[in-house]
């Protein structure tokens, strides 16, 4: 998965497959995409991440074309959508409840794009055929979807767009309807189908966990906009904006001033930064460091513990407010108790993030 | 035992509360005894003293039964009367003519609400009820002066230029297919409208979404699975109009026989109650025999819904 994921070009591919640019849509009074822009290379898998209500489905049914933006861009291999009707669009989209039609088999629901399109009996059965190898439905051809699992529902679903050979892919949601044990490795062997397929696929997903495993960048939003698309790793180590590392994992926040491009850490440490004036600075628990004792300038409290597994949990107080620490258990081999007295660091400066004050 | 023995006894509920929880909130039959008891009282009873009129002899002397034998005449004598089988293919023919065309006006109005906003489904909500809050005999009458020589139909007609002279159209066969198809229209629509609105709304984006146009949308999502609306309206239309009354009386001109003006006539003028009750008893069984079949080609359609829980 590593290596599929370093292998995917962020921003060396010459085109991109699809160009969102600038798309605006309101509801009446309500602005649900703001200047949304986003281009995603060929091969790549991209996901939408949001609370609800921020506009990701919004976006997703732009691009299938089920909605017109208000304003702004989509294309498709370079060519403009805006004139295309949906049924016209190189786009497979995949149902959040998956939109099996109930009256038509496994092999029929699969088939249904083909013979809309016109395609010879024979040629159909032979696509549905391998789409149903592709998704290892093999045999479940005369099953109809309400006889179907919600996995193989899923995958039917994913078939049926699958044989169309979509220049994008468009996934709302997935994973939702499947029981909690079922999505971790529907998410593994989907990313892998999609890889090995060479398939352009977007996601929309409130799930952190989901994104970070499918997708090779993550397209943060937030009221309508986009924060910040990148890797997961670049979107949990050097967040964009306060939103953004607030709404991905766990984080410290503290209010500090910017002097001549940098930042003094409690600790005595400093990160360096564009910005000047008061300021706050983000680092992540498993960034910081406790020792019993008061051996240095960042002094704290241990407020509660409690154990994760191979790793410990405090929350601390210190001036710079209550924090989160992050330990392996094996750092300190009995946990440091409540109302114990402890010195906090910064283990690595370079990955506190500072932004601007609110 | 125990548990028994610590258990405080309820206190026991008088004869009359007990059958009256029963009713509301007992298990099995218990709910259905109330309309049992209705449908066995207006309908078994009669319906047993029906079938007794039409299989016997009858004397009668000064207003009251002398005796009563068994007898297949009645139903043999109407079996072999030309009259019954043009009356009542008549009535078939009307009957089914009406059913397809209420699909075929009915289906449209239930697309567009189901493709409709909000002010277009209320508005088709309403011009659909509107007419069911008057009676059907008022309406009929409505046709009357619609249909008339000197109706909108014929003065509209005659001011085009089209004609010369008033088309006769009340008191044929054609007024009394207008009138039924309209007046039993809304029967057709509501029970389309309920199947279709409960229809997702994603299988017609899916099916855009796969490359289906709107009319493939429609002829391969929305009409199939709209079938159990069309099955329940068309039983409905056809049962209401092949033992229709009141519209063939009043726009056929009084001389229109189809099969309930019959037993009407046979009734009511004649007197010849084990005639009118064999009528009415062929008519019942055509009208089952109908049923089934539109059931079974409904099965057919709909066979995708049989094998969920298998």
């Amino acid at each position: 998965m590593m290596q599929a994921r370093m292998a995917a070009p962020a921003e060396a591919t010459p085109a991109p497959v699809l160009r969102i640019g600038a798309v605006h849509k309101r509801f009446g009074a309500l602005t649900v995409l703001d200047d949304c822009s986003l281009n995603v290379a060929e091969g790549e898998i991209v996901t939408l991440l949001g609370p609800s209500g921020c506009g990701k489905t919004t976006l997703l049914r732009c691009i299938a074309g089920f909605w017109a933006p208000d304003g702004g861009s989509i294309q498709i291999d370079g060519r403009d959508m805006g004139a295309v009707p949906v049924n016209r669009r190189p786009v497979g989209v995949v149902f959040q409840s998956y939109a099996l039609f109930p009256h038509l088999t496994v092999a029929a629901n699969i088939g249904y794009g083909l013979r809309m399109r016109g395609t010879p009996r024979a040629e159909i059965a032979r696509r549905v055929a391998r789409a149903l190898e592709t998704v290892s439905l093999s045999g479940l051809d005369a099953r109809y979807p309400a006889q179907l699992s919600g996995g193989q529902q899923q995958r039917v679903a994913i078939a049926r767009v699958l044989v169309l050979e979509p220049r994008v892919l468009l996934l709302d949601e997935p994973f939702n309807a499947l029981d909690a044990k079922l999505r971790g490795t529907m998410q593994m062997e989907l990313r892998q189908l999609i890889k090995r397929l060479g398939m352009t696929a977007i996601f929309v997903t409130h799930d952190q966990e989901e994104a970070l495993t499918v997708s090779d960048r993550v397209a943060i939003m937030n009221a309508g906009r986009i924060e910040q698309v990148a890797p997961p790793e670049e979107i949990f180590d050097r967040p964009a904006t306060a939103y953004v590392a607030d709404f991905i994992g766990n984080s410290n926040f503290w209010v500090a001033r910017a002097e001549g491009g940098r930042v003094a850490l409690p600790d005595g440490q400093a990160v360096a930064t564009d910005l000047a004036g008061p300021v706050r600075v983000m680092v992540r628990p498993h960034n910081l460091r406790l020792r019993a004792g008061e051996a240095g300038p960042w002094r704290g409290e241990v407020l509660h513990h409690r154990s994760i597994g191979p790793l410990v949990e405090y929350l601390v107080r210190s001036h710079t407010g209550e924090l989160r620490v992050l330990a392996m258990r094996l750092e300190h081999a009995r946990p440091l108790r409540e109302g114990s007295a402890v010195t906090l660091s910064v283990l690595e400066p370079d990955l506190c993030s500072v932004f601007p004050a609110p | 035992m125990t548990d028994a023995a610590l258990s405080r006894p309820a206190p026991l509920p008088r004869p009359g509360e007990a059958l009256l929880d029963k009713l509301l909130s007992g298990r099995g039959i218990w709910p259905a005894v109330p309309a049992i008891v209705v449908l066995v009282v207006v309908a078994v009873i009669p319906f047993v003293m029906l079938l007794s009129l039409g299989f016997s002899d009858i004397e009668m002397s000064r207003g009251a039964i002398v005796s009563q034998t068994f007898s297949l005449a009645h139903l043999t004598g109407a079996l072999a009367d030309p009259l019954y089988w043009t009356t009542f293919q008549r009535s078939l023919s009307l009957a089914l003519s009406t059913m397809l065309i209420c699909i075929v006006f009915g289906y449209p109005v239930a697309y567009l609400y189901l493709i409709g906003g909000r002010w277009t489904r209320r508005l088709i909500l309403i011009l659909t009820i509107a007419p069911l809050l008057t009676s059907g005999i008022v309406r009929t009458y409505a046709w009357l002066v619609i249909l008339g020589g000197r109706g909108v139909v014929n003065m509209t007609l005659m001011q085009m230029g089209l004609i010369d002279r008033p088309l006769r159209i009340v008191n044929t066969h054609w007024a009394v297919l207008i009138g039924m198809a309209q007046i039993h229209l809304p029967v057709m629509i509501l029970p389309l409208i309920a199947v279709m609105s409960r229809q997702d709304r994603r299988l017609e984006e899916a099916s855009a979404n796969l490359g289906a146009s709107r009319m493939g949308t429609l002829r391969h999502v929305i009409l199939p699975l709209s079938a159990p609306g069309i099955a329940t309206g068309a039983a409905l239309v056809f049962t209401l109009s092949y033992t229709t009354f009141v519209v063939p009386q009043l726009l056929g001109g009084g001389n229109y026989l189809n099969a309930a003006t019959m037993i009407y006539e046979q009734v009511v003028y004649s007197l010849e109650w084990s005639k009118g009750s064999v009528t009415a008893l062929i008519l019942m069984v055509t009208c089952l025999m109908v049923l089934v079949v539109i059931a079974l080609i409904s099965n057919h359609f709909t066979r995708w819904t049989k094998g969920r829980d298998a």
